[in-house]
């Protein structure tokens, strides 16, 4: 017979209470990961979205990119060596608008590559999130330091490094505003670490971090995160423990009359994981819908991945919450619990 | 035929370093069929030599003989076995589970007990024996809304749809007033003799006296005499 069920049905506030609670709790999680994850392709998806590989930088600089410098004839020779490795180089600035209003953008160039939009000397394309600002293809845009214009090419989704949409820019273009010659990074796709003589290899999410306001924003963000996983776990722990102290005279009798521990636990269990299924089922299917309603400036993305992954780590917490306040049913003794008077 | 004996049974709690030894050296045996009552001031031992007779605590010393084998030397899932499929247990509450239906009380029984009884062979078990208490007509109720009497005859149903060979009775009818008492006493004395199970019952009330077949007295943690 299914008491856990049967106890569910006779208990339904009890049991809402508990579930409303792991709704509310897993509805912000979900949301504040998905904020996450959105502030994370916000800062980076120009790099996020490249495939697994290495990052080359000089050792100079420091771990950051921006002061990284690559020697001409260091860079001939990885991208003869191997050849899908792309050099380039990323600076934030500024472009006017035909109404003179400046927008900031991250300008990128590179070598010759189908990871990086190659653009001709005069031409630049943008994030797609320009056109909201009212940016069309054939607009003329300038730069302070730039003696040319350029004209819009084209738009690409998702491209965007520390917030500012990318502008993708000839490499010409790219030395004549910085008044540099070399490029800052190389990338190898696929490529193993190898030693390269003045340069320091960083895997994807080594360079990811190698960002200053990336690693510092993802911090707080997965922190609170965990936090609130944390928390739901110790929800679990503390309702069951409050509902075991409740029912210690009812296990008692249980054990009494032959009822195994093991199947007082299951009882337990089965509670938990309906419960938490119910609660995720509603805040994963919420926090869906919040996907597609959320304001087309707020970087939200919830992926499937991150979903089930958190959705599991859900699962696992109430079961060890549950099951940490399980240990009384454990030392419940028959004889207290009849002693104890009427359940 | 005796079905269970007790063989110098002894209890002793310890609390610090001071040692109190509650049953010294209890013999007893109970015959197959019979109602005993075990009566006795306050603090005599009754209760303690019921629930170690029951496998709820364990003796300090010698044996508890049940179809042979001695349950002290039984594991604590063997004991649990034990008391899941042959013995009953009526206390003075009923502990009823408060969210199952008199009905679902009586199946819980029979799935703890392991019952062979396909489904509805146990649906038309926990029928007939929701009739013999007379509680058929409230088999959907909640605990909640039964009254005293009515409770302890669901606990009696519960304590005997497995057909138990020992019933262990503990105040059975302590909670009850007097009317109720005696019709749950008749009601334990003609469901045990009609399924012939052996009952071992602690009681303080000599008017239920009148239902048992032996009475064993204790003072003071021993058998003071044995009478019919």
């Amino acid at each position: 017979m299914n008491i856990a069920w049967k106890e569910i049905k006779k208990n339904k506030v009890r049991f809402m209470i508990l579930g409303s609670i792991v709704f509310l709790v897993s509805l912000l999680t979900f949301i504040i990961s998905g904020l996450a994850n959105g502030l994370s392709q916000d800062n980076a998806a120009l790099i996020k979205d490249l495939p697994n590989g290495q990052f080359y930088m000089s050792k100079d600089a420091n771990e950051t990119y921006n002061m990284s410098r690559i020697d001409s004839s260091i860079q001939d020779k990885m991208l003869s060596k191997q050849k899908d490795a792309v050099a380039f180089s990323i600076q934030m600035g500024f472009l006017n608008d035909r109404a003179g209003k400046q927008q900031s953008v991250a300008f990128v160039t590179s070598t010759d590559s189908s990871l990086f939009k190659n653009v001709k000397k005069g031409e630049i394309v943008l994030d797609r999130s320009m056109e909201d600002k009212g940016i069309k293809i054939g607009d003329t845009l300038t730069n302070n330091q730039y003696s040319g214009k350029f004209i819009v090419k084209g738009f690409v989704d998702q491209r965007k490094f520390s917030h500012a949409p990318v502008a993708y820019i000839n490499m010409d273009a790219y030395k004549e505003i910085y008044r540099v010659n070399e490029m800052q990074l190389i990338f190898v796709p696929g490529g193993d670490s190898t030693q390269v003589a003045g340069l320091q290899s960083f895997s994807n999410n080594q360079f990811l971090n190698t960002i200053a306001s990336y690693k510092a924003e993802q911090m707080s963000l997965n922190m609170i995160v965990w936090f609130l996983v944390i928390i739901s776990g110790m929800l679990f722990a503390i309702f069951f423990y409050m509902m075991n102290v409740q029912k210690i005279g009812l296990y008692g009798i249980l054990k009494a009359i032959g009822v195994k521990t093991s199947a007082l636990f299951k009882m337990m269990w089965t509670q938990m994981l309906f419960i938490t299924v119910i609660a995720l089922v509603l805040s994963v299917s919420l926090s869906q819908v919040f996907n597609m309603i959320a304001p087309k400036g707020m970087p939200f993305s919830l992926t499937t991945d991150t979903t089930v992954q958190l959705s599991i780590v859900f699962l696992i917490i109430g079961f060890i919450g549950a099951t940490l306040s399980g240990i009384q049913i454990k030392k419940v003794e028959p004889l207290q619990a009849i002693q104890q008077g009427e359940i | 035929m005796a079905i269970f004996t007790i063989d110098e049974v002894r209890k002793t709690f310890t609390n610090g370093e001071v040692k109190e030894e509650i049953l010294k050296g209890i013999n007893l045996s109970l015959r197959e069929g019979e109602i005993t009552a075990l009566v006795g001031a306050s603090g005599s031992g009754k209760s303690t030599l019921l629930t170690i007779a029951a496998g709820l605590q364990p003796a300090s010393d010698g044996k508890v003989i049940f179809e042979g084998t001695n349950m002290i030397n039984m594991s604590s899932e063997q004991v649990r076995k034990v008391r899941a499929s042959k013995f009953g247990f009526v206390f003075q509450f009923a502990h009823l589970v408060p969210f199952l239906t008199v009905e679902e009380q009586l199946m819980l029984m029979l799935d703890v007990s392991e019952s062979k009884l396909k489904k509805h062979e146990q649906k038309k078990e926990v029928d007939k024996i929701l009739k013999l208490v007379e509680m058929d007509h409230r088999k959907n109720a909640y605990p909640s809304s039964l009254s005293g009497g009515e409770k302890q005859r669901v606990a009696i149903a519960r304590a005997i749809i497995h057909k138990p060979k020992v019933l262990f009775a503990d105040e059975p009818t302590a909670s009850l007033d007097s009317k109720r008492s005696k019709d749950v006493m008749m009601l334990i004395r003609n469901l045990t003799k009609t399924l012939n199970i052996t009952t071992l019952m602690v009681t303080h009330d000599e008017e239920m006296l009148s239902y048992v077949d032996s009475i064993i007295k204790m003072s003071d943690g021993q058998v003071l005499q044995n009478a019919v």
